[in-house]
């Protein structure tokens, strides 16, 4: 059984400092065990002005057990899938604490972004860009904060969409649907 | 006219016998706090008795007594007729009423030990309605509960309703402090958790973070299947991860070092009272050894005795032959 109390209440202390730590956990579903959660990317990094989607999935056994994260946000980190997004942070597999909240489970994930650790990588191809090539790695990952983690307002998504072929009405529902995601809207529009 | 008496069972809810009973169910009346059994002559709860100790009045005409139930009497004679009359009760068996009545009967002439004398229950409960009449001694004032309690002349019996009062205040004041702390798990308040057996705290040995018993036992019980490791993870403590390998229930949380050890320790005493099944008085094979908390005894009552065998070790350390301290069967441990 989740303890929904529990997700309610990490909900509520989440917006309750929300303009300080940027950090937003919105359901997805009714039954709070999806969540999206979104963190800004750390200033002084290759990540900075970006905004990052994390897709959450509570599991059963919360909080005895680690919430699952996965950016849904396409990002270029060594820890980073930069193709499934999954996450390689010790918090959220072995070193996870019932103490620990969504929100600090995010906050970690954003300390993540400002410390990488090539040395215990999720993608291959990233860490080893990060340790041979450092400059290639940081305007990379600029590259794609630039590209997918920057706020588009909804005619950009529209726009972007519309030029892959799809009909403006058709778009516009399928990204109202999707609640303004642009991949998931993209994903519906595929399936039909 | 038996209606006048407040049912002390629908005072609290209670009554089952509802337009049967034989009490009033109307609030307007007054209820009976009368201890009957001091006005029997033996309430041994004495001063601390939670009813009021009145005399026995003069017992109304045969008529109207005949209606009122046994052991009500009119509160406003309460206590002001001391005469003994042909129809009162016998004379009380317990010594400290009877000297009370004694002190009474004899003008205030009878026994010269002030040591012997009782205090005067009303002055102790609060208030005494004969003030400087009172032929009974007035106790000092106990700091602690603020009633005329403490008897001028036993020492010992000062000393101990001061302890027990100081004590109970101290329990009182944790508990009022205990209500506010919050699991730090489930995030909501432990003493405020809807069933009884979930409002108690998991004390760690260790470290001093709160949480409710529930939600502590349940993670360090959690499976490992996750990847988390029992001995590094699972019982360490989820806020500052510093190990502990046994949980003390409690309904208070303490509020310094020395109350915890207190509650601590008389956990542990109880344990020690009850016989470990695993050892089964001699027939079993306890696995934690000296460690266990249980009492080992045998069926004769004798206790278990265990010599520990000492090894040398190779590197000049002597070390205990058997595996008995919990910690090491902890850390062999894989589940």
């Amino acid at each position: 059984m989740i303890d929904i109390s529990r997700v309610q209440k990490e909900l509520q202390d989440c917006e309750k400092d929300r303009d300080s730590s940027g950090i937003r956990v919105c359901p997805k579903s009714d039954n709070l065990t999806r969540l999206t959660g979104t963190i800004p990317g750390p200033i002084g990094t290759p990540y900075e002005g970006g905004t990052f989607q994390i897709d959450i999935t509570i599991p059963e056994g919360y909080p005895f057990e680690p919430p699952k994260m996965q950016f849904s946000t396409k990002v270029w980190h060594p820890n980073i899938s930069s193709q499934s997004g999954a996450i390689c942070l010790d918090v959220l597999k072995d070193q996870w604490s019932p103490a620990l909240t969504l929100k600090t489970a995010l906050v970690s994930v954003q300390a993540l972004l400002s410390a990488p650790e090539p040395k215990d990588p999720q993608d291959a191809v990233v860490a080893e860009q990060y340790m041979k090539n450092y400059q290639v790695f940081v305007s990379t990952a600029r590259y794609w904060t630039q590209t997918f983690a920057k706020n588009s307002s909804l005619e950009d998504k529209v726009k972007r969409l519309v030029e892959m072929g799809f009909g403006d009405a058709q778009v516009r529902s399928a990204i109202e649907s999707s609640g303004g995601d642009e991949n998931l809207a993209l994903e519906k529009l595929c399936s039909g | 006219m038996s209606k006048r008496i407040l049912c002390k069972f629908f005072a609290h809810g209670a009554c089952l016998k509802g337009d049967n009973c034989e009490f009033s169910h109307d609030w307007k009346d007054p209820s009976n706090n009368i201890c009957t059994f001091y006005q029997r002559g033996n309430c041994s709860y004495g001063s601390r008795c939670r009813y009021e100790h009145v005399k026995p009045s003069r017992p109304p005409p045969a008529s109207s007594s005949a209606l009122l139930p046994p052991g009500t009497y009119l509160s406003s004679e309460r206590g002001l007729t001391s005469a003994p009359s042909a129809s009162s009760p016998p004379p009380p068996a317990w010594t400290l009423d009877s000297l009370d009545d004694q002190a009474n009967n004899n003008n205030n002439t009878g026994p010269t030990n002030p040591e012997d004398k009782p205090i005067c229950s009303y002055a102790a409960a609060g208030d005494c309605p004969r003030g400087d009449q009172c032929p009974h001694i007035h106790g000092d004032l106990c700091p602690t509960c603020a009633k005329r309690c403490l008897h001028p002349f036993r020492p010992e019996e000062r000393e101990e309703h001061k302890k027990a009062c100081e004590k109970k205040h101290k329990q009182l004041e944790a508990l009022k402090l205990s209500q506010d702390v919050e699991c730090c798990v489930c995030l909501e308040r432990v003493l405020s958790k809807p069933t009884p057996a979930e409002r108690k705290f998991g004390l760690l040995t260790e470290c001093d973070h709160a949480f409710c018993i529930g939600c502590i036992r349940n993670w360090r019980s959690s499976s490992p299947s996750t990847g988390m490791d029992v001995n590094s993870t699972l019982r360490a403590c989820p806020i500052c991860r510093k190990l502990s390998y046994f949980v003390v229930p409690s309904v208070i949380w303490f509020s310094d070092p020395e109350e915890k050890k207190e509650i601590m320790d008389n956990y542990r005493d109880k344990l020690r009272s009850i016989d470990c099944k695993h050892f089964n008085f001699g027939d079993g094979n306890c696995p934690f050894g000296t460690s266990c908390f249980y009492k080992h005894a045998f069926h004769d009552g004798r206790l278990e005795e265990v010599v520990l065998r000492h090894l040398d070790a190779e590197d000049g350390q002597t070390v205990i032959a058997k595996e008995i301290r919990l910690s090491d069967f902890l850390e062999n441990m894989r589940i």
